[in-house]
């Protein structure tokens, strides 16, 4: 068992994510740009984007020759190397969950840069799940346009919670407009901040409504934005469980699925 | 010959039988070559972004192709369908109304047909005729679709293709008769397909294409296409009135469901895939169908006429896995 040694790959719409297990514990973790990785160790081969794992130097010879490799995300088809397993994102994500809460019964809710995944895992294995489609006004890259308008970083837009301003727009670019709208009103930077946020769970919770369970465990970029957490939390009434690692978790449950 | 299109399948029988060609719009449309650039025709002239892409195909496809005389559905339909009439109609088509009664009322739908059939200047017997010219087709598709289900030797495309064509029998039912008859006589050779889940399609037939190969490819195969299955008039009933009252398309969605159920059962369906158009109010009925259907669901949307994206086939992939497990 000491010996077996895996590596889980997420090629996500935002960040390239990396694990390393050995023997069912977690070694290494890493992240990479999705675009600048593609640009810095992709090639055209055949037509189609190959991308080349052993230069870009993240795991050693020695480590890709041992592992078990398994892949998901969007890039999922073009990592070349031989013997990599390729899996669906849902079953990555849930494998992730399982391994890093322990938990057998939860909602999973994966918020990503483009993706907005909901998941039913009943008895440790995954019943049903939904997915945002046509529109990525609830991803994390809704969050990142907005943290761009009211120039602050992410870190800074997750700490606000409280009071907050309301944003209505169904589409997500006017909802920049409509924010600035509302900066000229004369609102205060936290109560805009805490607005952003609760917009996020409002469009979340259609979906969170379907699974209805005792616990939703958040995992994605998303996951670390408290603010939106602790807004969520009040809203769904469920018990809010964040993995250790919440944005490898893709990549986590490749490197745990044998 | 006098060409008359139409937004969503009619009483066939009468149009054929004024001996006129029938255009089925949506299959000019979808077939078109540049069936997106038809969209941006329609969207340049100021149809919004959010409507249904058919509603716009089909405005795009009127004025492109030169029809001068078209049939809209205006009841057991969508609303956009009104609309439609009513913009074509200042572009100088001729526009004439058919209304499928909300109460499936046996008296309205003949009212309707008979004003359908004055329209067109043809009598009862003129019109059974052209049905029985019409069931003989009919009977044909019918037995690709059991072949599809009961003997598993027809693709999940296949069967779409041969029924939704029947709505306007390619405009040529004698060709497209004979096509059937060669498709009947190579499929019933062909060795048995071996995909191990089984599908059914439920809802508008598809925009977006390469959906049943890629379920094909992942070991799954459509045996159900709801929607397409209703052209061609699955029930073989003599009365003209009477059939297009049993044709569940145009009414209610707890119409619908009582044929749904049944099939589900016959087919031994293991899943089922619900296709929506996006801006589409059969969306709204999504909710209702995965309340009254205790099979696996999986609701699919599609906007524009393009290859399947890669969420879509992201999401296939992780339902299909799902039920392997």
């Amino acid at each position: 068992m000491s010996t077996d040694v895996s590596i889980g790959i997420d090629l996500g719409s935002r960040k390239a994510k990396f694990a390393l297990m050995r023997g069912g514990e977690l070694v290494r973790l890493h992240d990479l740009d999705t675009i600048a990785f593609y640009k810095k160790y992709g090639s055209i081969v055949d037509e189609e984007l190959s991308l080349d794992l052993k230069g870009s130097g993240i795991f050693s010879a020695e480590e890709l020759a041992a592992a078990r490799i398994t892949v998901t995300g969007y890039g999922r088809n073009s990592i070349n190397l031989h013997g990599a397993r390729v899996i669906s994102e849902i079953k990555a994500h849930v494998a992730g969950a399982l391994a890093q809460t322990g938990l057998t019964d939860f909602t999973l809710l994966d918020m990503g840069g483009q993706d907005t995944k909901v998941a039913q895992v009943a008895g440790g294995r995954l019943t049903d799940f939904v997915m945002n489609d046509k529109c990525a006004a609830s991803s994390g890259r809704y969050l990142e346009n907005m943290a761009t308008v009211l120039e602050v970083t992410l870190e800074e837009l997750s700490s606000y919670a409280d009071d907050p301003v309301q944003l209505d727009t169904t589409c997500g670019i006017f909802g920049e407009s409509e924010l600035i709208g509302q900066i000229l009103r004369g609102y205060p930077l936290a109560r805009l901040c805490a607005g952003v946020n609760l917009t996020l769970v409002k469009r979340v919770m259609p979906m969170l409504k379907r699974y209805p369970a005792e616990t939703l465990v958040i995992t994605g970029g998303v996951a670390l934005n408290g603010a939106m957490v602790r807004l969520l939390s009040a809203s769904c009434g469920m018990r809010v469980v964040i993995p250790k690692h919440p944005q490898h978790n893709g990549a986590i449950g490749c490197a745990s699925l044998r | 010959m006098r060409k008359v299109g139409f937004t969503s399948t009619i009483p066939l029988e009468v149009v054929v039988a004024a001996g006129a060609i029938p255009v089925d719009l949506n299959n000019i449309f979808i077939t078109n070559q540049n069936s997106p650039g038809l969209i941006e025709d329609a969207e340049l002239e100021g149809f919004p972004r959010n409507v249904c892409a058919w509603i716009k195909g089909i405005y795009g496809a009127v004025v492109s192709s030169g029809i001068t005389e078209m049939i809209a559905v205006t009841e057991g339909d969508c609303s956009y369908t009104k609309a439609l009439m009513e913009v074509l109609s200042l572009k100088g088509v001729h526009v004439h109304s058919f209304a499928y009664p909300a109460d499936r009322d046996s008296l309205s739908l003949r009212g309707e047909i008979e004003r359908l059939m004055s329209h067109f200047r043809v009598d009862w017997q003129q019109v059974n005729a052209a049905k029985s010219r019409l069931d003989r087709i009919r009977a044909k598709v019918h037995e690709i679709d059991r072949l599809t289900w009961q003997e598993d030797l027809v693709t999940g495309e296949e069967n779409h293709y041969f029924q939704v064509c029947t709505s306007d029998m390619n405009g040529d039912p004698d060709a497209f008769e004979a096509e059937v008859d060669l498709f009947l006589a190579q499929a019933s050779e062909r060795p048995k397909r071996q995909e191990k889940i089984r599908l059914a399609f439920l809802g508008v037939p598809p925009i977006v294409s390469g959906l049943y190969p890629f379920l094909e490819k992942m070991g799954a195969r459509v045996v159900f296409n709801e929607t397409q299955r209703q052209f061609s008039m699955p029930y073989r009933i003599k009365d003209l009135v009477e059939q297009y009252r049993a044709y569940t398309y145009p009414y209610d969605i707890f119409h619908r469901i009582g044929d749904i159920s049944r099939e589900l059962k016959v087919r031994r369906v293991d899943a089922v895939i619900h296709y929506v158009q996006s801006f589409c109010f059969r969306q709204i009925e999504d909710m209702v169908l995965r309340k009254s259907i205790h099979l696996p669901f999986l609701t699919l949307e599609g906007d524009k006429p393009t290859e399947i994206d890669a969420r879509t086939k992201i999401r296939v992939e992780g339902f299909l896995e799902l039920m392997e497990e």
